[in-house]
């Protein structure tokens, strides 16, 4: 047996190499003793950065990397560019976030890089085997940011529902792998198809068998309903910035998985797929935005709201043709816009009421706040599907792709899911603009014993350290604040971004990625054209379906 | 000479099975669960499956032993029933076993019993002997392989982000 080194197409791998050099050094530099929380976000940005610039480096190759294990191409790079993007958002409002500072900069920031790693490789895989590992190396450290604020039973218990369930739903696919490999005799995706279609193996029990438990499998880490139950608990439970990192990111990596494992090896197999998964559209659909009617978290709000909005984008991959990928690629960014254009201004409002993420923190908001206010409301008003927003556009091409591919009732479910959801984007709206502010919202107070309480005046960056004391009347029975309600431990961060108070630009950075967000929605929603020639180019390079 | 190894490595893997949970002593199952794992690697060297038969000494009867010892050594000694009683298991438990041998029995005997004559799948020459799977782990999945290398060092640092001692600890336990 001889051994031939495998091409290796170092260019194409760079991104990912990036990655990994990026994890190993962001995890050293955290060690150093004087790297602070600027240090390792800085860094980490950079490693995004230089894998974003890479990626687009790369835009317009088609090849096969490492014999055929992974495809480079635009789908995995246009995936990969999100998961970048909302990475980057993610370190941007974890600099203060409490949960980093517990685990330490430089390991949380390396596991999100980990985590971003996996969602590379996963987004580029065209095999069984590199799929699982991407798969698992984006999941394992997302368990674990679940769980960092350790001090939160809430986290805590977020961390472990993840966990269990995201194995059961890991070990449901990998069964369903076996079974697909096993019948079709390939772990390669082509392999796959070929050897479907030259075995004539369309209808074979295993083949099926196999392909329900992978969908399963997916399903459970994309949060389709009815295998849906941990979402909510857990993006409640999670620290607000891996919340949003989960929704977006892992949403998307997870959609393009699906797209090149269902379209391109069970591309055969369509005729068995389709039906089921528009089923599980629709009821997706149904449970998510009946779900969210009555919450009063907004973070088990959004969780519900992402779980309907898994089922709109759903209903692109069952009409299984050209317009259905590129209404999911399009989708897929519009959403990622919006989730961070609402995610952005709650974690900022987290630290500064001590509602942690009840409705009630961004209540006045409107009058209070009014740069925390507009980015939430238009990104609400887009997740709603407002016309003048890109979640308007996102939505109409999905609907045209599922009406295009003889799935009318799809769109009829995603035109009623979207009435039923402006019940409670409006809610939150209303509360912003219309409600006053509520008594305590802005004195935090009850975090006097909050880690990063002392430390925050001192911190770079920020140039009003007298402020805080003196809006923190209440900060005498702080010891025995840290259990006492989620978010309760984040007040000393924020007291002094009042408004009103000399330096109420503290968070100039939370405030300027919100408004960036919600620009972007504005913008793409009046012009959509820049992104539907980005996800037509993206959705183009990949072409299961004249075979 | 097959049918010897088959036999004895048949023998061992049952009676390590039953000792496991017929012995009293946890420390002894845990010594009777090696026995049938090994006798499971001999039979599935008998199917020319090394590469399965060596993981299956170093991880399970390796590692994960091991791992088994220390637990049964820590509570092992403890004068508590093995078990918590659940209402009525006694007479569940044997029914449920019956039911489940006899449900594998029919699929067993439904299928026809029409591999048993054949020679097994065709497969190429070499498929999952140790020089194969090593030569896969190196070329075609080369990044897997480094990524999942990769993925425990990440585990590692996961378990000491959630694992490790906080300076404000003690705030923290007086708290919750």
């Amino acid at each position: 047996m001889t051994f031939t080194a495998p091409q290796i197409d170092y260019a194409g791998l760079s991104p990912i190499i990036t990655l990994t050099a990026g994890v190993v050094i962001v995890l050293m530099v955290g060690l150093l003793p004087r790297a602070g929380r600027w240090t390792c976000s800085v860094l980490t940005l950079g490693v995004l950065g230089t894998a974003a610039g890479l990626a687009i480096w790369q835009w317009g190759e088609h090849t096969d990397l490492v014999a055929g294990t992974l495809r480079l191409d635009e789908l995995g790079l246009a995936a990969l560019l999100i998961a970048l993007f909302a990475a980057a958002v993610t370190v941007i409002l974890s600099v203060r976030e409490p949960a980093a500072e517990g685990a330490g900069h430089g390991a949380f920031y390396a596991l999100l890089l980990g985590s971003v790693l996996g969602m590379a490789i996963l987004s580029m895989s065209q095999n069984l085997v590199s799929f699982f590992i991407g798969l698992e190396l984006l999941s394992i450290p997302l368990y674990v940011l679940c769980g960092s604020a350790v001090r939160r039973e809430a986290s805590l218990e977020a961390g472990l529902k993840y966990l269990i369930i995201g194995s059961v739903g890991s070990a449901t696919l990998l069964y369903g792998f076996a079974l697909i490999y096993g019948t079709a005799g390939s772990t390669d995706y082509n392999e796959i198809a070929q050897g479907i279609r030259n075995g004539g193996l369309a209808d074979d029990t295993l083949i099926l068998i196999g392909t329900a438990m992978a969908a399963t499998g997916l399903a459970f880490k994309i949060s389709i309903a009815p295998f849906h139950q941990w979402t909510p608990d857990v993006y409640q439970g999670a620290p607000t910035p891996v919340t949003s990192f989960m929704a977006v990111a892992t949403k998307t990596v997870a959609f393009i998985a699906s797209i090149r494992l269902f379209e391109l090896a069970l591309g055969p197999v369509e005729a068995s797929w389709d039906g089921a998964l528009a089923v599980l559209a629709v009821i997706s659909i149904a449970v998510g935005n009946i779900g969210a009617l009555g919450q009063d978290s907004i973070k088990r709000l959004l969780g519900y709201s992402g779980i309907a909005q898994a089922g709109y984008i759903l209903s692109g991959l069952v009409v299984f043709d050209e317009f259905g990928v590129e209404a999911i690629i399009f989708y897929l960014a519009a959403y990622a816009l919006m989730n961070l254009a609402v995610f952005v201004p709650l974690v900022a409002r987290e630290r500064e009421t001590p509602f942690a993420d009840d409705i009630r923190s961004v209540e006045g908001l409107g009058g209070s706040r009014p740069l925390l206010a507009w980015p939430m409301t238009i990104g609400l008003l887009g997740l709603a599907g407002i016309p003048g927003t890109v979640g308007f556009m996102g939505k109409l091409f999905l609907i045209e792709a599922a009406v295009g591919g003889h799935f009318t009732w799809i769109g009829v479910a995603i035109v009623v899911g979207s009435m039923v959801s402006l019940a409670y984007y409006l809610r939150v709206i209303a509360a912003i603009w219309m409600r006053p502010e509520p008594a305590g919202a802005g004195a935090p107070a009850i975090a006097g014993a909050s880690p990063e309480a002392p430390e925050s005046n001192s911190a770079p960056g920020s140039t009003h350290g007298g402020d805080s004391s003196a809006s923190r009347p209440g900060s005498t029975h702080g010891g025995d604040s840290s259990a006492s309600r989620p978010g309760s431990t984040h007040g000393g961060d924020s007291s002094a971004s009042r408004p009103g108070s000399p330096g109420g630009s503290r968070c100039w950075l939370i405030v300027g990625v919100g408004m960036l967000c919600a620009a972007a929605t504005i913008f793409f929603g009046i012009d959509p054209s820049p992104l539907v020639d980005w996800a037509a180019n993206a959705g183009q390079s990949f072409d299961p379906f004249a075979g | 000479m097959k049918e010897v190894a088959f036999f004895a490595g048949a023998i061992g893997a049952l009676g390590g099975a039953i000792a496991v949970i017929g012995l009293r002593n946890p420390f002894y199952s845990v010594l009777a669960l090696i026995v049938h794992l090994v006798s499971l690697a001999g039979l599935f060297l008998l199917l020319q499956a090394e590469f399965i038969a060596a993981a299956q000494i170093v991880v399970y009867a390796g590692a994960v032993m091991v791992l088994y010892v220390f637990v049964a050594a820590y509570v092992g000694n403890v004068d508590e029933p093995l078990w918590e009683p659940i209402p009525g298991q006694r007479f569940l438990a044997p029914l449920l076993g019956v039911a489940l041998f006899t449900e594998i029995g029919i699929a067993i005997v439904g299928s026809g019993l029409k591999a048993i004559d054949s020679e097994g799948p065709t497969v190429k020459l070499g498929f999952g002997s140790p020089e194969q799977i090593g030569k896969l782990l190196l070329e075609r999945f080369l990044v897997a392989f480094e990524a999942a290398s990769l993925l425990l060092l990440i585990a590692a640092v996961g378990a000491v982000v959630l694992a490790v001692r906080r300076e404000d600890e003690n705030a923290g336990e007086s708290a919750g």
